[in-house]
Protein backbone atom coordinates (compact mmCIF):
# COMPACT_ATOMS: atom_id res chain seq x y z
CA UNK A 1 0.00 0.00 0.00
CA UNK A 2 1.34 3.29 -1.04
CA UNK A 3 0.04 6.21 0.63
CA UNK A 4 -0.88 9.09 -1.72
CA UNK A 5 0.17 12.56 -1.77
CA UNK A 6 -3.39 14.01 -1.56
CA UNK A 7 -5.00 13.81 2.23
CA UNK A 8 -8.23 14.63 3.35
CA UNK A 9 -7.67 16.98 6.56
CA UNK A 10 -11.22 17.34 7.94
CA UNK A 11 -14.58 17.99 7.26
CA UNK A 12 -17.78 20.70 7.84
CA UNK A 13 -21.67 20.90 7.69
CA UNK A 14 -23.28 23.88 7.30
CA UNK A 15 -26.77 25.09 6.23
CA UNK A 16 -27.74 27.22 3.19
CA UNK A 17 -30.31 29.36 4.15
CA UNK A 18 -29.82 32.26 1.83
CA UNK A 19 -31.66 35.11 3.83
CA UNK A 20 -28.90 34.48 6.49
CA UNK A 21 -26.02 34.91 3.91
CA UNK A 22 -27.77 38.04 2.72
CA UNK A 23 -28.03 39.35 6.42
CA UNK A 24 -24.44 38.71 6.75
CA UNK A 25 -23.72 40.73 3.60
CA UNK A 26 -25.90 43.37 4.40
CA UNK A 27 -24.47 43.42 7.95
CA UNK A 28 -28.35 44.03 9.17
CA UNK A 29 -30.42 42.91 11.97
CA UNK A 30 -29.66 39.45 12.83
CA UNK A 31 -26.71 38.83 11.22
CA UNK A 32 -25.01 38.21 14.35
CA UNK A 33 -26.01 35.07 14.79
CA UNK A 34 -25.84 33.62 11.41
CA UNK A 35 -22.12 35.20 11.68
CA UNK A 36 -21.43 33.88 15.12
CA UNK A 37 -21.55 30.16 13.40
CA UNK A 38 -20.40 30.50 10.19
CA UNK A 39 -17.54 31.79 11.80
CA UNK A 40 -17.31 29.23 14.50
CA UNK A 41 -16.93 26.65 11.65
CA UNK A 42 -14.72 28.57 9.54
CA UNK A 43 -12.04 28.94 12.31
CA UNK A 44 -12.04 25.36 12.36
CA UNK A 45 -11.73 25.38 8.05
CA UNK A 46 -9.23 27.82 8.19
CA UNK A 47 -7.06 25.89 10.77
CA UNK A 48 -7.33 22.90 8.53
CA UNK A 49 -5.52 25.00 5.29
CA UNK A 50 -7.21 23.38 2.49
CA UNK A 51 -6.27 23.60 -1.00
CA UNK A 52 -9.38 22.41 -2.18
CA UNK A 53 -13.00 21.70 -1.12
CA UNK A 54 -15.10 19.02 -1.93
CA UNK A 55 -18.44 20.24 -1.46
CA UNK A 56 -21.91 17.66 -0.97
CA UNK A 57 -24.71 19.89 -2.39
CA UNK A 58 -28.23 19.29 -3.43
CA UNK A 59 -29.09 21.25 -6.81
CA UNK A 60 -32.12 23.41 -6.56
CA UNK A 61 -33.55 22.73 -9.81
CA UNK A 62 -31.14 25.41 -11.36
CA UNK A 63 -28.80 23.15 -12.98
CA UNK A 64 -30.36 20.06 -13.61
CA UNK A 65 -33.93 19.48 -15.18
CA UNK A 66 -34.56 18.99 -18.37
CA UNK A 67 -31.89 17.13 -19.97
CA UNK A 68 -30.96 15.09 -17.19
CA UNK A 69 -31.62 14.93 -13.66
CA UNK A 70 -28.42 12.75 -12.34
CA UNK A 71 -28.56 10.73 -9.02
CA UNK A 72 -24.99 11.76 -8.55
CA UNK A 73 -22.94 14.16 -10.46
CA UNK A 74 -19.51 16.20 -10.43
CA UNK A 75 -17.88 19.36 -11.93
CA UNK A 76 -15.10 19.01 -13.56
CA UNK A 77 -15.08 22.51 -15.14
CA UNK A 78 -11.76 25.04 -14.48
CA UNK A 79 -14.01 27.85 -12.84
CA UNK A 80 -17.23 28.50 -12.22
CA UNK A 81 -19.22 31.48 -10.89
CA UNK A 82 -22.41 32.18 -8.75
CA UNK A 83 -25.01 32.32 -7.45
CA UNK A 84 -27.55 31.75 -10.48
CA UNK A 85 -30.70 32.30 -8.58
CA UNK A 86 -30.25 34.44 -5.66
CA UNK A 87 -29.37 37.82 -7.53
CA UNK A 88 -29.29 40.06 -4.31
CA UNK A 89 -26.54 37.45 -2.85
CA UNK A 90 -22.68 38.40 -3.87
CA UNK A 91 -21.54 36.86 -6.73
CA UNK A 92 -18.38 34.81 -6.97
CA UNK A 93 -15.93 33.74 -9.37
CA UNK A 94 -14.48 30.41 -7.69
CA UNK A 95 -11.81 27.83 -9.28
CA UNK A 96 -12.79 24.43 -9.53
CA UNK A 97 -9.93 21.52 -8.70
CA UNK A 98 -10.37 20.16 -12.45
CA UNK A 99 -7.71 17.45 -12.57
CA UNK A 100 -9.01 16.32 -8.75
CA UNK A 101 -12.31 15.94 -10.01
CA UNK A 102 -11.78 13.99 -12.87
CA UNK A 103 -9.28 11.76 -11.18
CA UNK A 104 -12.63 11.75 -8.34
CA UNK A 105 -14.91 10.46 -11.32
CA UNK A 106 -12.93 8.10 -13.15
CA UNK A 107 -12.09 6.32 -9.62
CA UNK A 108 -15.11 6.16 -8.39
CA UNK A 109 -16.69 5.12 -11.35
CA UNK A 110 -14.32 2.42 -11.32
CA UNK A 111 -15.28 1.53 -8.16
CA UNK A 112 -19.25 1.25 -9.44
CA UNK A 113 -20.45 4.64 -8.27
CA UNK A 114 -22.18 5.91 -11.38
CA UNK A 115 -21.28 9.41 -10.97
CA UNK A 116 -22.26 11.43 -14.15
CA UNK A 117 -20.22 14.80 -14.90
CA UNK A 118 -21.11 18.43 -15.44
CA UNK A 119 -18.13 20.11 -18.00
CA UNK A 120 -20.06 23.57 -17.69
CA UNK A 121 -22.41 25.31 -14.73
CA UNK A 122 -22.82 27.79 -12.92
CA UNK A 123 -23.11 27.63 -8.80
CA UNK A 124 -26.61 28.06 -7.11
CA UNK A 125 -26.93 29.80 -3.30
CA UNK A 126 -26.19 26.14 -1.61
CA UNK A 127 -22.49 26.67 -2.67
CA UNK A 128 -21.92 30.35 -2.47
CA UNK A 129 -23.71 31.75 0.65
CA UNK A 130 -22.21 29.40 3.00
CA UNK A 131 -18.38 29.65 1.25
CA UNK A 132 -19.20 33.58 0.49
CA UNK A 133 -19.69 33.67 4.56
CA UNK A 134 -16.87 31.63 5.06
CA UNK A 135 -14.17 32.48 2.89
CA UNK A 136 -15.09 36.03 1.48
CA UNK A 137 -11.89 36.06 -0.46
CA UNK A 138 -12.89 32.54 -2.27
CA UNK A 139 -9.07 31.76 -2.00
CA UNK A 140 -9.93 28.32 -2.56
CA UNK A 141 -10.59 25.79 -5.34
CA UNK A 142 -14.09 23.46 -4.73
CA UNK A 143 -14.80 20.11 -6.44
CA UNK A 144 -18.73 20.04 -7.04
CA UNK A 145 -20.61 17.02 -5.96
CA UNK A 146 -24.19 16.82 -6.44
CA UNK A 147 -26.42 14.24 -4.83
CA UNK A 148 -30.11 14.39 -6.48
CA UNK A 149 -31.69 15.04 -2.79
CA UNK A 150 -35.15 16.42 -3.47
CA UNK A 151 -36.26 15.11 -6.61
CA UNK A 152 -37.82 11.80 -6.46
CA UNK A 153 -36.71 8.63 -6.93
CA UNK A 154 -33.50 9.91 -4.15
CA UNK A 155 -30.67 7.44 -3.12
CA UNK A 156 -30.29 5.61 0.10
CA UNK A 157 -28.58 7.24 3.02
CA UNK A 158 -26.35 4.10 2.63
CA UNK A 159 -25.05 4.47 -0.75
CA UNK A 160 -24.36 8.46 -0.38
CA UNK A 161 -22.27 6.93 3.04
CA UNK A 162 -20.46 4.38 0.48
CA UNK A 163 -19.92 7.26 -2.36
CA UNK A 164 -18.45 9.29 0.10
CA UNK A 165 -16.28 6.45 1.37
CA UNK A 166 -15.02 5.46 -2.30
CA UNK A 167 -14.32 9.62 -2.94
CA UNK A 168 -11.84 8.85 0.28
CA UNK A 169 -10.23 6.26 -1.84
CA UNK A 170 -9.95 8.19 -4.61
CA UNK A 171 -8.36 11.25 -2.57
CA UNK A 172 -5.98 9.02 -0.82
CA UNK A 173 -5.00 7.43 -4.30
CA UNK A 174 -4.17 10.76 -6.06
CA UNK A 175 -1.04 11.87 -6.17
CA UNK A 176 -1.41 15.23 -6.48
CA UNK A 177 -0.69 17.15 -3.44
CA UNK A 178 -3.51 18.33 -1.77
CA UNK A 179 -5.14 19.31 1.79
CA UNK A 180 -8.74 18.23 0.67
CA UNK A 181 -11.85 19.57 3.38
CA UNK A 182 -15.11 18.34 3.05
CA UNK A 183 -18.08 20.12 3.07
CA UNK A 184 -21.56 19.17 3.18
CA UNK A 185 -24.42 21.33 2.52
CA UNK A 186 -27.95 21.16 3.67
CA UNK A 187 -30.38 20.87 6.71
CA UNK A 188 -31.48 17.93 8.74
CA UNK A 189 -35.56 18.96 8.19
CA UNK A 190 -37.07 21.53 6.03
CA UNK A 191 -39.78 22.82 4.51
CA UNK A 192 -39.92 25.14 1.42
CA UNK A 193 -42.77 26.45 -0.15
CA UNK A 194 -44.98 22.95 0.60
CA UNK A 195 -47.63 22.78 3.09
CA UNK A 196 -45.49 22.06 5.86
CA UNK A 197 -44.67 25.49 6.12
CA UNK A 198 -44.83 27.51 9.13
CA UNK A 199 -47.92 29.26 10.47
CA UNK A 200 -45.66 32.89 9.89
CA UNK A 201 -43.59 32.27 7.01
CA UNK A 202 -43.29 30.11 3.13
CA UNK A 203 -40.55 28.17 5.15
CA UNK A 204 -41.14 25.34 8.02
CA UNK A 205 -39.51 22.88 9.99
CA UNK A 206 -41.65 19.44 10.06
CA UNK A 207 -39.63 17.43 11.80
CA UNK A 208 -37.56 19.35 14.43
CA UNK A 209 -37.37 15.62 16.70
CA UNK A 210 -35.62 14.43 14.11
CA UNK A 211 -33.36 17.53 13.59
CA UNK A 212 -32.15 16.96 16.86
CA UNK A 213 -31.59 13.54 16.63
CA UNK A 214 -29.65 13.90 13.99
CA UNK A 215 -27.54 16.63 16.20
CA UNK A 216 -27.24 13.92 18.37
CA UNK A 217 -26.20 11.44 16.91
CA UNK A 218 -23.54 13.92 15.26
CA UNK A 219 -22.28 14.15 18.35
CA UNK A 220 -22.13 11.25 19.66
CA UNK A 221 -20.09 10.36 16.82
CA UNK A 222 -22.61 7.49 15.69
CA UNK A 223 -22.70 7.21 12.22
CA UNK A 224 -24.26 3.77 11.89
CA UNK A 225 -27.46 5.12 13.92
CA UNK A 226 -27.75 7.51 11.51
CA UNK A 227 -27.45 5.64 8.29
CA UNK A 228 -29.91 3.56 9.73
CA UNK A 229 -32.33 6.26 11.08
CA UNK A 230 -32.16 8.06 8.01
CA UNK A 231 -34.90 5.85 6.43
CA UNK A 232 -37.17 6.82 3.33
CA UNK A 233 -40.38 7.28 5.58
CA UNK A 234 -38.34 9.67 7.41
CA UNK A 235 -36.50 11.41 5.02
CA UNK A 236 -40.31 12.27 3.83
CA UNK A 237 -41.32 13.11 6.65
CA UNK A 238 -38.27 15.89 7.10
CA UNK A 239 -39.91 18.27 4.60
CA UNK A 240 -39.43 18.65 0.82
CA UNK A 241 -35.29 20.11 1.75
CA UNK A 242 -35.25 16.99 4.07
CA UNK A 243 -33.21 15.19 1.63
CA UNK A 244 -30.68 17.41 2.57
CA UNK A 245 -29.05 15.22 4.89
CA UNK A 246 -27.52 12.55 2.29
CA UNK A 247 -24.98 15.55 1.97
CA UNK A 248 -24.17 15.07 5.15
CA UNK A 249 -23.94 11.55 5.35
CA UNK A 250 -22.01 11.69 2.33
CA UNK A 251 -19.17 13.87 3.95
CA UNK A 252 -19.31 11.54 6.53
CA UNK A 253 -18.02 8.73 4.49
CA UNK A 254 -15.00 11.01 3.63
CA UNK A 255 -13.41 10.12 6.82
CA UNK A 256 -13.56 8.55 10.39
CA UNK A 257 -16.00 10.18 12.08
CA UNK A 258 -16.01 10.35 15.79
CA UNK A 259 -16.83 13.18 18.03
CA UNK A 260 -16.84 16.86 16.22
CA UNK A 261 -14.49 19.50 16.88
CA UNK A 262 -17.81 21.61 16.86
CA UNK A 263 -21.34 21.09 16.86
CA UNK A 264 -24.50 23.35 17.12
CA UNK A 265 -28.40 23.07 16.34
CA UNK A 266 -30.55 26.05 15.23
CA UNK A 267 -33.59 23.92 16.49
CA UNK A 268 -36.23 26.33 14.95
CA UNK A 269 -34.10 26.40 11.71
CA UNK A 270 -34.10 22.10 11.64
CA UNK A 271 -30.40 22.74 10.69
CA UNK A 272 -27.04 22.60 12.86
CA UNK A 273 -22.99 23.83 12.08
CA UNK A 274 -20.28 21.08 12.39
CA UNK A 275 -16.81 20.68 12.18
CA UNK A 276 -14.56 17.63 12.20
CA UNK A 277 -10.81 16.47 11.90
CA UNK A 278 -9.96 14.20 9.67
CA UNK A 279 -7.10 13.33 11.58
CA UNK B 1 -49.15 14.48 -18.23
CA UNK B 2 -48.22 18.13 -18.05
CA UNK B 3 -47.09 19.03 -14.38
CA UNK B 4 -44.00 19.17 -15.68
CA UNK B 5 -45.08 21.58 -18.51
CA UNK B 6 -46.31 23.92 -14.51
CA UNK B 7 -42.85 23.51 -12.86
CA UNK B 8 -40.64 23.87 -16.09
CA UNK B 9 -42.46 27.49 -16.17
CA UNK B 10 -41.28 28.17 -12.52
CA UNK B 11 -38.14 27.38 -12.83
CA UNK B 12 -37.58 29.18 -15.92
CA UNK B 13 -38.71 32.29 -13.79
CA UNK B 14 -35.31 31.77 -11.92
CA UNK B 15 -33.09 30.58 -14.54
CA UNK B 16 -34.32 32.32 -18.40
CA UNK B 17 -32.93 35.72 -18.11
CA UNK B 18 -36.14 38.37 -18.76
CA UNK B 19 -38.42 35.17 -19.03
CA UNK B 20 -39.92 36.68 -15.48
CA UNK B 21 -40.07 40.04 -17.09
CA UNK B 22 -41.70 38.60 -20.10
CA UNK B 23 -44.41 37.35 -17.31
CA UNK B 24 -45.18 40.77 -15.68
CA UNK B 25 -45.40 42.21 -19.47
CA UNK B 26 -47.81 40.31 -21.17
CA UNK B 27 -48.44 37.06 -19.17
CA UNK B 28 -50.76 35.22 -21.10
CA UNK B 29 -48.99 35.02 -24.04
CA UNK B 30 -45.76 34.38 -22.23
CA UNK B 31 -47.28 31.48 -21.04
CA UNK B 32 -49.21 30.63 -24.17
CA UNK B 33 -45.96 30.36 -26.07
CA UNK B 34 -44.37 27.62 -23.05
CA UNK B 35 -43.11 24.23 -24.59
CA UNK B 36 -43.91 21.80 -23.64
CA UNK B 37 -47.60 23.34 -23.53
CA UNK B 38 -49.42 24.35 -20.49
CA UNK B 39 -53.57 23.03 -20.71
CA UNK B 40 -56.01 25.75 -20.41
CA UNK B 41 -56.99 24.88 -16.80
CA UNK B 42 -52.90 25.13 -15.49
CA UNK B 43 -52.66 28.58 -17.57
CA UNK B 44 -55.60 29.59 -16.17
CA UNK B 45 -54.76 28.59 -12.55
CA UNK B 46 -51.33 30.36 -13.19
CA UNK B 47 -52.52 33.41 -14.73
CA UNK B 48 -54.52 33.71 -11.16
CA UNK B 49 -51.95 32.55 -8.79
CA UNK B 50 -54.12 30.36 -7.76
CA UNK B 51 -50.60 27.78 -6.48
CA UNK B 52 -53.03 26.06 -3.77
CA UNK B 53 -54.70 23.90 -6.89
CA UNK B 54 -51.41 23.62 -8.54
CA UNK B 55 -49.81 22.14 -5.76
CA UNK B 56 -52.71 19.20 -5.04
CA UNK B 57 -52.38 18.87 -9.01
CA UNK B 58 -48.28 17.42 -8.03
CA UNK B 59 -46.93 20.58 -9.27
CA UNK B 60 -43.52 20.89 -7.09
CA UNK B 61 -43.81 23.09 -4.33
CA UNK B 62 -40.41 24.47 -3.94
CA UNK B 63 -40.61 25.90 -8.01
CA UNK B 64 -44.16 26.96 -7.32
CA UNK B 65 -42.67 28.89 -4.44
CA UNK B 66 -40.29 30.87 -7.15
CA UNK B 67 -43.71 32.55 -7.85
CA UNK B 68 -44.29 34.29 -4.78
CA UNK B 69 -40.57 35.03 -4.67
CA UNK B 70 -40.18 36.50 -7.77
CA UNK B 71 -43.98 38.21 -7.24
CA UNK B 72 -45.75 37.16 -10.34
CA UNK B 73 -49.67 36.55 -11.04
CA UNK B 74 -50.34 39.09 -8.37
CA UNK B 75 -48.15 36.88 -5.40
CA UNK B 76 -46.11 37.93 -2.88
CA UNK B 77 -44.01 35.48 -0.44
CA UNK B 78 -46.39 35.83 2.38
CA UNK B 79 -49.54 35.06 -0.02
CA UNK B 80 -48.01 32.11 -1.94
CA UNK B 81 -47.50 30.84 1.69
CA UNK B 82 -51.29 31.79 2.99
CA UNK B 83 -52.60 30.04 -0.11
CA UNK B 84 -50.98 26.59 0.35
CA UNK B 85 -51.83 27.25 4.00
CA UNK B 86 -55.75 27.93 2.86
CA UNK B 87 -55.40 25.20 0.50
CA UNK B 88 -53.97 22.55 3.15
CA UNK B 89 -55.80 23.32 6.19
CA UNK B 90 -56.89 20.34 6.75
CA UNK B 91 -54.34 18.28 6.35
CA UNK B 92 -52.42 20.67 8.72
CA UNK B 93 -54.90 20.41 11.37
CA UNK B 94 -54.31 16.38 11.39
CA UNK B 95 -50.79 17.40 11.58
CA UNK B 96 -50.57 19.37 14.56
CA UNK B 97 -52.82 16.87 16.29
CA UNK B 98 -50.95 14.11 14.96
Amino acid sequence: MCAGVAEIVGALGVPHNPFSALLVAQDADGAAEPRRLYGAVAEHLHAMRPDTLIVFTTDHYNLFFELSVPIFAIGVAESTSGPSDYPMLPHYDVAVDAVLAKQIQTAVVDDGFDVGMSQEFELDHTITAPLGVMIPRMDVSIVPLWISTSMRPIPSARRCYALGSAIRGAVERSPLDRRVAVVASGAFSFEVGGPRMSEDSHVGVPAPEWALRVTELLAAGDIEALISETTPAQLAAAGNAGGEILNWIAMLGTFDAGAPLFIEAQRAEGHAFAAWSAR
Amino acid sequence: MSVYAVDKVCRRVVCEPGFADRLREDPESALRAANPPLSDSERELLLAGDVGRLGRMGANFFLLHQLGRFELFGLTLPSYAQRIRTEYRSERAGWRAG
